[in-house]
């Protein structure tokens, strides 16, 4: 609907030059109609270089969360504490690394991609990507996941040496790729 | 050397080698043989699939079928779903839903008009059978595109449709849905998955418009397509359910396109999880968190994607101990071109993919598959996997440089205890040598013969029914009985411990794809003559324990009554 409006507006504003254009101007696209289009690219690519900065945002947000649960973990499982919750919670964070965002990021994920937009297109056809994965890579989205189902079922029994080490995992992930 | 002993020896090599010839060449024994009973028994009843061109995704998803016994006479009836013909955006027929009576003589009486229960105002979908109000009787659910039917069982060979009084109509295109006990209330509350947003006008003006392999153009979706919620109805113990999605945690955030659901303590601590196979996207695991409270886990318990962290086309689901290992797995039917995926489990709750360690990536790679079982048919003490296929485009038929068909053959894989299947679809008789297209696989014992049987329905066509005429060892089947008011049977586990294995059941009031299996537990037991125990978990808990049982039996184990549950 707000597209609608959006192109209705354009079309009043290119009304006279459709108009000049009958009377004998030259058989050229209107300025008018070009200016709008250069502007609408600027949008349509500046939305793009949007979307994956926010995705980004997204995934620092989840690492921070990870990271905090990560050290909460830590320190409480040295106290002797049931850690069990905390370690969930850190699978939980490291899971929604792998699949880019929470269950609310991909369902926006999913109307994007009903609505045909893909941010990867050349890189979903070379398997490097999910479909509309902006960030993570399949191979990422693999190292995030695995070490999150090895974190869940740390909870069950804590050991501090194998939490350290899938941690390692997702932080160097995450470092390399957001580096 | 001398000539007669050399000629001695070249006779004697040549009688060695014409032997080993002989050998080479006596058939092995067989160990599957199913042979197709559909059209001798009665189930002639054609199962309706939209136009012949499949131009909608709802033409070729199909419907399901339960295995049920409505009178209580001891013999498993059927309850196969139906759904409507059209041409171009014409209804041409709206196919009834048909109850066959089993006879017990291998024959079945269609009883679909005495007992009401032919709903031919609705196109259907999927079925779930459960005493959801704990009278006595089983009762059956009907998914359909647009609004569900509850049929009660009155008890007297009559349904009677409950689903507005009960509160479960629920429009929409609704697929999956189990019964189970989300609160641990003793009574029965209710998931129903739905595939996409789609009116019926939707439907009939369908055109293809999917561009498939830059051949042919096939229905369009369900990418592009809008998910349709799921729904969770929290059931009062007095036949009405309350909408509760939300408040149990249970919300379809991201719209899945909800096919199979499953519900089953799959991490053994007591409660009952829900697992729902979404097609082309992640599949959800709600683990149950004691108090019917849901999280949805799959994301880090290994059971949303296939092992390279993609998201498949989720159709229907297995769940059985298939490695022997006391844990439940769970198996996952996909679409073509794509490895249905066996998620083995590592226990508590956890699981990876192990298909190609189990031997199912080759040969489910090209097949679009559908309905799935994992079910003891040899009765050796482990489970075998059954899979029924079928494409969604008779497009495909028109290229056959891509090795597809439209009509697949139905699969079966044998277990070699372990969890490693060999398929053996070649060698398991006629009925696995028809190409039909599949969806729905209902496993029982119809002929109380010790051996279960594989009922499937076809996108239209009559269903197939492959009696099981195989050889095997012996065999256990536990019939539960609660009594009335005491919340039913659903969620019941049988454990069997029989010649050193530990055999795991549980009753579900839906498996497979939009269908139920056999509610009777049934064990394959191999040489061993007897069971040292029998145990059953009631749904609340409770339990029932039988030493030393004799096999090759029908053993009836009561639940003691615990008296009136209070209000």
């Amino acid at each position: 609907m707000r597209s609608a409006w959006f192109f209705a507006l354009i079309l009043l504003a290119v009304i006279p030059g459709q108009t000049m254009s009958q009377m004998g101007a030259p058989a050229a696209t209107p300025a008018e109609l070009v200016a709008t289009y250069e502007n609408l690219a600027d949008v349509i690519l500046g939305a793009k270089a949007s979307e994956k900065q926010l995705v980004l945002s997204i995934l620092a947000t989840t690492y921070g969360h990870a990271e905090a649960a990560y050290a909460r973990t830590t320190a409480e499982m040295q106290a002797g504490m049931d850690v069990k919750p905390h370690i969930e919670r850190l699978a939980t964070f490291v899971s929604h690394l792998g699949n880019e965002g929470d269950a609310s990021v991909a369902a926006v994920r999913k109307r994007l991609l009903e609505g045909g937009h893909h941010h990867n297109a050349e890189g979903e056809r070379q398997g490097i990507y999910d479909p509309g994965f902006v960030v993570v890579t399949r191979s990422a989205k693999a190292v995030f996941l695995g070490a999150a189902r090895n974190l869940g079922r740390l909870a069950g029994s804590p050991n501090a040496q194998q939490l350290r080490e899938e941690w390692e995992k997702v932080k160097k992930e995450y470092q390399s790729l957001t580096q | 050397m001398s000539i007669e002993s050399a000629t001695g020896k070249a006779v004697a090599a040549l009688l060695g080698l014409l032997g080993a010839a002989w050998l080479a060449a006596a058939p092995p024994e067989q160990t599957f043989r199913f042979v197709d009973a559909a059209a001798e028994s009665g189930l002639t009843g054609l199962t309706l699939a939209g136009r012949p061109e499949k131009d909608h995704l709802l033409d070729s998803a199909g419907t399901g079928a339960a295995w049920l016994d409505f009178d209580r006479d001891g013999l498993l009836d059927i309850y196969i779903v139906n759904g409507w013909k059209l041409s171009g955006n014409q209804i041409v027929e709206k196919g009834p839903n048909r109850l066959y009576r089993n006879r017990g003589d291998g024959t079945f009486q269609d009883v679909t008009k005495r007992a009401g229960v032919a709903d031919t105002e609705h196109w259907g979908s999927g079925v779930a059978v459960a005493d959801y109000d704990d009278d006595g009787w089983d009762d059956i659910l009907v998914t359909n595109f647009g609004p569900n039917v509850l049929y009660r069982n009155r008890g007297d060979g009559t349904f009677e449709n409950r689903a507005a009084a009960a509160g479960i109509e629920a429009p929409g295109w609704n697929t999956g849905a189990s019964f189970f006990d989300a609160d641990g209330d003793s009574d029965l509350d209710l998931y129903i998955a739905s595939y996409i947003e789609a009116t019926l006008q939707d439907v009939l003006d369908a055109k293809r418009s999917l561009d498939w392999k830059g051949l042919d153009k096939v229905a369009f979706g369900p990418f592009g397509l809008e998910g349709a919620l799921d729904r969770f109805f929290l059931s009062d113990g007095r036949g009405h359910f309350q909408e509760a999605t939300e408040s149990a945690g249970l919300r379809d955030r991201v719209r899945g396109f909800g096919f199979a659901v499953r519900a089953a303590d799959f991490d053994e601590d007591g409660d009952f999880d829900l697992y729902i196979a979404n097609d082309s996207d992640a599949n959800y695991f709600y683990r149950n968190q004691g108090d019917g409270k849901f999280e949805e886990i799959a994301l880090w318990n290994g059971s949303a994607f296939d092992a390279n962290g993609a998201a498949q086309a989720g159709m229907g689901v297995a769940v059985g101990d298939a490695t022997g290992d006391g844990l439940i797995d769970l198996f996952v039917t996909n679409f073509s071109e794509d490895v249905s995926t066996f998620y083995r489990a590592l226990g508590d709750g956890f699981f990876e993919d192990a298909t190609t360690w189990a031997g199912l990536s080759k040969p489910t790679w090209p097949s679009l598959s559908w309905g799935t079982a994992f079910a003891d048919l040899d009765k050796d003490g482990d489970l075998e996997l059954v899979i029924a296929n079928g494409h969604i485009y008779p497009q495909v038929d028109r290229h056959p440089e891509y090795s597809m068909t439209y009509p697949q053959l139905n699969q079966l894989f044998e277990n070699d205890s372990e969890g490693r299947f060999q398929e053996r679809t070649g060698e398991a008789g006629p009925g696995f040598q028809v190409r039909l297209s599949s969806r729905g696989l209902a496993v029982a014992d119809y002929d109380n013969d010790g051996d279960l049987d594989l009922l499937f329905t076809n996108l239209d066509a009559p269903p197939t029914l492959l009696r099981n005429d195989s050889p095997g060892g012996n065999w256990l089947t536990v019939v539960c009985e609660v009594p009335p008011g005491q919340g039913g049977l659903t969620g019941t586990r049988v454990r069997v411990e029989a010649g050193g294995k530990v055999l795991l059941r549980d009753i579900a009031s839906s498996d497979s794809f939009l269908s139920r299996h056999d509610p009777r537990p049934h064990f394959g037991l191999g040489s061993a003559g007897r069971a040292e125990k029998v145990e059953v978990t009631w749904p609340d808990g409770s339990r029932t324990a039988m030493l030393d049982v004799a096999a090759n039996q029908f053993l009836t184990v009561r639940k003691a009554s615990d008296g009136p549950r209070p209000d």
